[in-house]
């Protein structure tokens, strides 16, 4: 389980984070939501040691973040995380050289799944392609826990078709996976649990089947009760 | 120490192509001032003994031999070496400054491998180090090419050899390069280092807290040089002669130590706790 427990964070004088918590459980997808500039990222960066928070905790079961964490977290960024010189196979050589949990024959078929040449260079890619190269070095990680920032923003359809088949598949099944977005259209039904934020505050923390089933409502309808009121 | 030794062989390679090229250019440009410089002195010499029909004693009491000490202190010769220094100046700081730079922000990656982060910090020092030593290293074998082809160009009446000793002692950027002694060699290198060391430091406290980050970066740069050249700034400037030279050394010795230990503590704190992607 991932605990996230009472985070802030200043930007100079601008408070982002005001207090921060939620828990993230192994073999769930949680997301985050809220709109741009709410915080989301610096969440997961603060998750990863990437980035300091004034005060507050994360609890990776039950331990805080060292180096070895990173052989059973990780997080696939928005921005591509590899040298843009290096063609695809050079990236894969890259996280096996320096990770046990690196598993090559995953990588390979995430490879063919998402179509991608391992001799392309990263720089040549497109957007696309981008979000998934660095999908692939997550994802081909052997880890219990996934942080995936916006895997949907800016790709297009058949991209994100693509992305969202990965979520359903055993590439994912039974990890804990944290995932930020600020429209959740294509992904609704793959949730399991919704942590809704804005102004730097967990405004409501959900399990989406519970609510569908007690209360009729799906996440969207939770989500315009929270942000519309 | 096995992935530190991976990131030494990962930043090294990143740079390689480019360090080549550094050292190809400063070959060619070196070798030119072989040829320019010879053809010089053979021109004189043909003008003088054919010409002016000057004996060939009176030739070479008056205009000297040709030795490589013309060569060294030919611009096609010091030229490279202040543009290698410049680059390795430069790749000092952009060692760090690329992992921020553009979409491809690999501190991500970096920050985030199952090793300690301070295995980063080393293996950046580690790679400028080994460039600088390979390029001494490539400007030591030139010299002796280059003085196998002055053997070539010019015959062995109109030329003086000289070891790199003696070259070094005739050349201002030889000088530098190429320390005399052990001793002067230790200080050279070790005081490069240690300013390297800080210079890594200050880069980091203003990756941790930018705009603030630079004038705490400029602080504890004055005070670590400060400290560093104390022993120097004592004898040289305020005048104090208290010391005998071997203490002066150790001073300088305990207070570089200090230095070292002190930039290396705060950059591992900075590494763990306050820089951001």
């Amino acid at each position: 389980m991932i605990e996230v427990k009472g985070l802030t964070k200043k930007f100079g004088r601008k408070k982002v984070l005001k207090g921060i918590s939620f828990t993230a459980n192994k073999g769930e997808i949680t997301c985050i939501i809220g709109i741009n500039g709410v915080g989301k990222t610096t969440i997961l960066n603060a998750i990863m040691n990437l980035t300091p928070v004034n005060s507050g905790e994360v609890l990776i079961d039950g331990e805080k973040i060292s180096k070895t964490s990173y052989e059973k977290i990780t997080f696939i960024p928005d921005t591509m995380t590899m040298l843009p010189g290096f063609r695809i196979e050079q990236a894969m050589q890259f996280m096996q050289d320096f990770y046990q949990t690196w598993n090559q024959k995953r990588a390979d078929e995430l490879l063919g799944f998402f179509k991608l040449e391992k001799t392309d260079k990263i720089s040549a890619l497109s957007k696309g392609n981008t979000a998934k190269v660095n999908l692939l070095l997550g994802l081909a990680l052997d880890v219990d826990y996934l942080l995936m920032d916006e895997p949907f923003s800016g790709i297009d359809i058949f991209s994100r078709e693509q992305i969202t088949a990965v979520f359903t598949s055993h590439l994912i099944e039974n990890r804990g996976v944290i995932i930020t977005t600020h429209e959740i259209n294509d992904i609704e039904h793959l949730i399991d649990k919704v942590v809704l934020i804005d102004e730097g505050i967990v405004l409501r923390e959900f399990n989406a089947e519970q609510v569908r089933e007690e209360e009729g409502k799906s996440v969207v309808d939770v989500m315009r009760e929270v942000f519309q009121p | 120490m096995k992935n530190y030794l991976k990131l030494v062989n990962f930043e090294f390679n990143r740079c390689a192509k480019l360090y080549f090229v550094l050292i190809g250019l400063t070959a060619v440009s070196q070798l030119i001032a072989v040829f320019v410089e010879s053809r010089r002195y053979l021109s004189q010499v043909n003008v003088a003994l054919y010409q002016d029909k000057i004996p060939k004693a009176q030739f070479l009491s008056e205009t000297g031999e040709m030795s490589m000490f013309w060569i060294v202190n030919n611009a096609w010769f010091s030229l490279p070496i202040i543009i290698c220094i410049t680059a390795m100046l430069f790749y000092s700081f952009f060692i760090w400054y690329i992992e921020w730079m553009g979409k491809n922000s690999f501190i991500y990656r970096l920050l985030m491998l199952p090793t300690a982060r301070m295995n980063i910090f080393w293996s950046k020092l580690t790679t400028i180090a080994l460039m600088i030593f390979g390029l001494i290293a490539a400007q030591l074998a030139l010299l002796l090419i280059e003085g196998q082809l002055l053997e070539w160009l010019v015959t062995n009446e109109f030329r003086v050899d000289l070891s790199i000793q003696q070259l070094s002692e005739s050349s201002y950027y030889l000088a530098i390069l190429i320390p005399k002694s052990f001793i002067a060699f230790i200080m050279h290198y070790g005081a490069g280092f240690g300013m390297l060391l800080i210079v890594f430091t200050v880069i980091l406290l203003e990756r941790s807290f930018r705009f603030k980050g630079m004038l705490l970066g400029l602080v504890f740069g004055t005070v670590a040089f400060l400290l560093f050249f104390l022993p120097t700034i004592a004898s040289e400037v305020v005048g104090f002669k208290g010391l005998y030279p071997e203490e002066l050394l150790i001073a300088e010795l305990v207070l570089g130590l200090m230095v070292i230990g002190l930039s290396s503590w705060t950059s591992h704190y900075l590494l763990n706790k306050k820089v951001t992607v």
